[in-house]
């Protein structure tokens, strides 16, 4: 290759190759990370996410930012530390909500019939939205892991209640003190997933029961901020340009 | 005048950049696929694909599996083999436009990796997760698993095969070696599709109901964090595009 010769025959191509190349990463990058992070999150969090009978006030709320933050911490750590783009975290959100309600739609309900209002996933946008301006207003990944990972955990809960509260409403159905979401899973039975698998409410201070969002919402903050700086460090390995040497 | 005459000509006749109808083409044939597989999966999934020792599970189901395995086997030998064999062994000595327009045909095909992995990581794999939930399976190669584990991850699998072969054989950028990140993103999501070994084996022997979150289901989630890997590919794009363009961008 000779260094003289120029790869375009005008500023304005060049211009033009440079916004093509944006669309083409963008692309690609989006839909990576979207099937990447997906699979992450449906395969640690997923079972909490798919039903809303799983949608209790204890699991959910620790697990579900715990496993999310993950790749918004990685794709961050490439996004803004190489390019200053402050969207690393809203993007992963988007991704992974794209492929949720794409499923949900064709797949929970057009597949296998259940309802929409009984398989929606969880909403993970504030955090994201807050995770990314407190990185652009800091500029600090230490400042981004503690305040925006501890607004990560915390949100999550509010930020789902305006969907879930109507759910989570008391009934009594056949003797029994159940919540809506309770009642949705009992009419839509799924044979694979017996009620003896189902995760919800478990522990012993459940005397404590108003309390028991806000626990798990601060206890999941705090490991949230742990794993905001572990990702960080794999999102910087994995953004790495480093060749094998060949022998 | 003769000579300028000649340049225009060659300019006239050259190939774009970037070829978008064959990107718009290769996309479709994913999407329209995969619209033709969701298709079948609606029709023949509640229909015959229930009771793996009925006779019409073995005609709809067991056939098209022992169909995609010929198939992939085919697609993967022509065409890794094909890119391999027409590989350019001056690739250092090429014009930097030309080199300008070898990495857009690589986005052509990383493009498609993005397509594949969707389907395969996203949409296929969690609806193996509403698919299982719902239905007790009785055999390792229930509906949901011969589209997902053996269709729609060996079509990424090809697709990635492809992207790294290309940057491999028609790059200068990619000469100095193996890039670590490349492979990794290659490599990782190609892991998952042995991982399913290890699916079948606990599904067989312990524990037949389907959670998502269980830790048998781990090696998956391992080997997708590989498909971050994309974000070294983009970098070292962004680096040796820069260098290409950067004069005139200046």
């Amino acid at each position: 290759m000779s260094a003289s010769q120029s790869a375009v025959r005008s500023r304005a191509e060049a211009v033009k190759v440079s916004r093509t190349f944006d669309w083409l990463i963008l692309f690609t990058l989006f839909f990576v990370v979207l099937g990447g992070y997906h699979i992450h999150y449906m395969l640690t969090g997923g079972d909490w996410d798919f039903w809303t009978d799983w949608k209790d006030r204890r699991l959910w709320v620790t697990v579900a930012p715990i496993v999310s933050i993950t790749f918004p911490a990685a794709v961050q750590a490439v996004l803004w530390w190489r390019y200053r783009l402050p969207f690393g975290a809203v993007v992963c959100i988007l991704g992974l909500l794209l492929g949720e309600w794409v499923n949900r739609y064709l797949n929970f309900w057009g597949w296998t019939y259940f309802p929409v209002n009984f398989c929606f996933p969880s909403n993970l946008m504030p955090g994201a939205i807050v995770l990314d301006v407190v990185l652009m207003l800091s500029g600090s990944m230490t400042v981004t892991a503690v305040l925006g990972g501890m607004a990560w955990g915390l949100l999550f809960y509010p930020g789902n209640w305006p969907i879930m509260a109507p759910l989570h409403i008391p009934v009594e159905y056949n003797g029994m003190m159940m919540t809506l979401a309770d009642l949705q899973g009992y009419h839509y039975v799924r044979t694979g997933t017996p009620e003896y698998i189902r995760m919800v409410e478990k522990g012993t201070l459940r005397t404590f029961g108003k309390d028991v969002a806000p626990v798990s919402a601060f206890f999941s903050a705090f490991v949230s901020i742990l794993i905001y700086f572990l990702w960080h460090f794999f999102g910087k390995w994995f953004g790495g340009t480093s060749f094998t040497q060949s022998s | 005048m003769a000579a300028t005459t000649e340049s225009v000509r060659a300019d006239a006749a050259e190939a774009p950049l970037l070829n978008k109808r064959n990107m718009f083409l290769g996309a479709a044939l994913y999407v329209v696929f995969y619209g033709w597989v969701r298709w079948y999966e609606g029709v023949y999934g509640w229909s015959a694909g229930l009771d793996s020792f009925a006779p019409e599970f073995e005609t709809y189901w067991m056939n098209f599996l022992y169909i995609e395995f010929v198939l992939e086997v085919s697609t993967a030998g022509i065409l890794w083999g094909y890119i391999w064999k027409s590989r350019d062994r001056k690739v250092m000595s090429i014009t930097p436009r030309e080199e300008l327009r070898r990495h857009m045909t690589h986005w052509t095909w990383l493009v498609m990796y993005g397509i594949a992995i969707y389907y395969g990581a996203s949409y296929f794999t969690e609806q193996d997760g509403t698919w299982h939930q719902t239905i007790v399976r009785d055999t390792d190669f229930t509906p949901s698993h011969i589209i997902e584990f053996y269709l729609s991850y060996p079509i990424y699998i090809i697709t990635g095969g492809a992207c790294f072969l290309y940057a491999k054989t028609r790059l200068p950028t990619y000469q100095q070696g193996l890039h670590l990140q490349y492979m990794v993103a290659v490599l990782g999501p190609f892991m998952i599709l042995p991982n399913v070994g290890l699916n079948e084996w606990g599904h067989t022997f312990w524990f037949m109901e389907e959670l998502f979150v269980a830790p048998l289901h781990y090696g998956f989630v391992f080997f997708g964090w590989a498909a971050l890997g994309v974000m070294g590919v983009v970098n070292t794009e962004v680096i040796a595009i820069a260098k290409l363009l950067k004069k005139d961008l200046a």
